[in-house]
């Protein structure tokens, strides 16, 4: 009580309405002797009114009492007591004071209600505005964010927490991040996440200078069932996504597990074939025919091999598991390594490279670099004419960027499939000759973005080409060589 | 006893050790094997082979392991085989003390290359009169007068051109990894700085090869190091 007193909030009006009383007393006693009592009476209900209407009803019930006094005391013979001769006076009086205390009971109830209609319009306008915001949000974090910020600004408070038990860890989110103040242990309301399953969580409220009112403590969980709406949509749509991407992912697997299936029994079905042949002993071979058989099983593992490779690549890119070893290299060195493998193989197309020698070192990671050389190379000599050239060029593109080009004299690909032809299992023609996985120019593209590079494809005017750009330094240091 | 080397391959896979038991006995080899690290290191023990041929993955210890336990007590020459893509577990088992490595499926005759190259490798190492001359087709490499030709002309090396090209020379035909080149030839604390050996073999390449860009004696391993074929 004596709290409540002390507050000064709650005791200025009605010290004011005392003095807005007293201010109309003085003003009357010069024109005392100029006035009728009625008149006395209803000036005086003017600081009656305004008090009502300004503090509302308790200091407009005061004023009322203090104008009674006033009147009886200044305004009614024998003036300078509070006693009544007439009895029309006192009659006057009584009705002064019912009408004057009614009128503040109304003034001071109209006040009443239009201030809780503009509370009550500030709290939609605050309701609205937060589920608008949420409704927006996808991401977890940003809803928690969010909905904390919000709590913040709308009940002024100096910290707001929300804790909640997601997975993989509890997370909590504080505003301020730095609380001014000390907080003591236990905040001032504290309102549960309550979800339709299980309880997510909680939002805790610290406000030092007042408590919450009950109109906020219902706001707040208002507040609080917004949030969870919000994250309930959020967690839901989360699990929506990774249910598509799973089953996008069994979709690919099976239609990898078909397609390898059939390009690792294609070489079986030479090897056994080329074995069972030379093993019999029906037939006897010549020579030629026994080396042919030979060189075509041997050919025939070389494939399997890069086949089984490229699978496990393009895993390791799927799972995320690749792991760059970076260093610094010479590109050339790289494209020629490739180049030589490839040539092993070549069905008559000449492989030129084109890599000036004042090229800088690239920080790259080498064995993965020579894949994406390879797994081009390979894929020039698949579409290209038996004879036809098949380049490798690089050069600087301004301060960090090396820019590479594979190009063959194939045909051109359709302005559409352009993109496509990085994707898994896509193949331009569907000619018998052409045999892979359809994984070589995916696993370039993942590797090459591995480094932070992007790879694209373009027609020439004669020709086809890809081409691809890799950082310098991505984020190595440039390396410096001693002399000697 | 014979004077045929004795091989012993430790493999798990059965069908790998019939096959090199076939072939390694044609080409006039003694042939052991086992299947497990620990087979391995006991018979090694007991037989003390000429060569070791070790797998990297075996089902009861890493091949690292086994190189490791083996350098404990014996200098014999020891060559991994191991799957691609798992170049830092050959860098591992070279710096654990293996010889060379060869990565399966490999051919026949890159194996009895391996071979050669670690057998004389270790006879070179038991000698007091080291060889000092190297020849490359046309490149002649004298360690001990720090003396290079080329096609009969004195190439001029600098001083650490040459000293990278003699560590290599000195080891022709075994694998040397980038760590234990930039150790030797720079400093141990260097031995992260793979961009020194890429510009320096680069500048000798231009000196010796004939076409640098398809080198056919200072070869790169990716991901591993360098290796300096020789004629013999």
């Amino acid at each position: 009580m004596w709290r409540f007193l002390a507050n000064e909030r709650y005791v200025v009006p009605f010290l004011l309405s005392v003095v807005s009383t007293a201010v109309v007393t003085a003003i009357l006693l010069t024109i005392r002797d100029e006035l009728q009592i009625a008149t006395i009476a209803l000036l005086y209900l003017l600081p009656v009114g305004a008090s009502a209407a300004v503090w509302g009803l308790w200091p407009g019930v005061t004023a009322a009492v203090a104008a009674f006094f006033s009147m009886n005391f200044f305004f009614i013979s024998p003036y300078g007591t509070l006693m009544v001769h007439q009895s029309q006076d006192l009659v006057a009086l009584i009705v002064f004071l019912g009408l004057s205390i009614t009128i503040s009971q109304l003034v001071g109830r109209i006040t009443l209600n239009l201030a809780r209609a503009r509370a009550r319009e500030s709290e939609a306008i605050r309701l609205y505005e937060l589920s608008l915001t949420l409704s927006k949000l996808g991401r977890e974090e940003d809803i928690l964010n969010s909905l904390a910020r919000h709590t913040l600004e709308t009940f002024q408070a100096d910290q707001v927490q929300i804790f909640t038990a997601s997975e993989p860890q509890p997370t909590l989110v504080q505003l301020p991040v730095n609380p001014g103040a000390l907080l003591p242990a236990s905040p001032t309301a504290l309102v549960s996440l309550q979800g339709s399953q299980r309880l997510l969580g909680e939002i805790r409220l610290w406000r030092l200078n007042k408590p919450l009112e009950l109109l906020e403590d219902r706001l707040l969980r208002t507040f609080a069932s917004q949030g969870v709406l919000a994250l309930e949509r959020a967690r839901l749509t989360a699990a929506e996504s990774r249910a598509h991407i799973l089953e996008e992912s069994d979709r690919m697997k099976s239609s990898l597990l078909s397609s390898v299936s059939h390009e690792l029994r294609t070489p079986l079905a030479t090897i056994k074939a080329s074995v069972t042949s030379l093993r019999s002993e029906d037939v006897p071979l010549d020579a030629e025919a026994s080396a042919d058989l030979l060189a075509a099983i041997e050919e025939e593992t070389d494939h399997l091999n890069q086949l089984v490779g490229n699978l496990l690549n393009m895993s390791r890119i799927e799972a995320g598991a690749l792991r760059l070893k970076r260093r610094w290299n010479v590109l050339a060195e790289i494209a020629a390594a490739a180049a030589g493998r490839r040539r092993l193989s070549s069905q008559g197309q000449r492989i030129e490279l084109d890599i000036p020698e004042e090229l800088p070192l690239v920080y790259v990671d080498d064995v993965l670099m020579e894949q994406v050389f390879n797994n081009l190379l390979s894929n020039s000599q698949k579409y290209s004419p038996a004879s036809g050239i098949i380049q490798v060029k690089a050069r600087q593109q301004g301060e960090g960027t090396i820019w590479v080009q594979v190009n063959n004299q194939g045909p051109a690909v359709p302005a559409a499939d352009l993109d496509k032809i990085f994707d898994k299992f896509h193949r331009v023609t569907t000619a018998d000759q052409i045999t892979g996985t359809g994984l070589g120019l995916s696993i370039c593209k993942g590797l090459v973005e591995a480094h932070q590079g992007c790879i694209w494809a373009e027609n020439l005017e004669q020709g086809f080409a890809i081409r691809f750009t890799l950082p310098i330094h991505a984020g190595g240091e440039t390396p410096r060589i001693p002399s000697q | 006893m014979t004077n045929q080397p004795h091989i012993l391959v430790i493999d798990d896979e059965h069908q790998i050790l019939r096959a090199l038991r076939t072939i390694l006995t044609a080409r006039q080899f003694r042939i052991s094997t086992a299947s497990t690290g620990e087979e391995g290191l006991a018979l090694a023990a007991a037989s003390q082979p000429d060569a070791i041929i070790l797998d990297l993955s075996l089902p009861d210890m890493d091949g690292v392991t086994v190189c490791r336990r083996l350098r404990e007590w014996t200098q014999v020459p020891i060559v991994v085989l191991s799957v691609r893509d798992s170049e830092q577990d050959k860098v591992q088992a070279l710096d654990a003390g293996a010889d060379d490595y060869l990565t399966k499926p490999f051919g026949i005759d890159e194996l009895l290359a391996r071979i050669r190259v670690a057998l004389r490798h270790a006879a070179s190492q038991s000698q007091v009169d080291k060889k000092t001359i190297v020849t490359a087709g046309p490149i002649h490499i004298d360690l001990a007068r720090h003396i290079v030709l080329r096609a009969g002309e004195e190439v001029k090396l600098t001083a650490t051109e040459f000293k990278l090209l003699a560590y290599l020379a000195a080891n022709a035909g075994r694998v040397l990894t980038h760590q234990s080149i930039l150790s030797h030839v720079w400093d141990p604390a260097d031995a992260d700085h793979v961009e020194y050996l890429r510009v320096f073999v680069r500048q000798l390449r231009k000196k010796l090869e004939d076409d640098p860009e398809q080198p056919r004696y200072l070869l790169n391993e990716a991901g591993i190091g360098y290796r300096f074929l020789s004629d013999d």
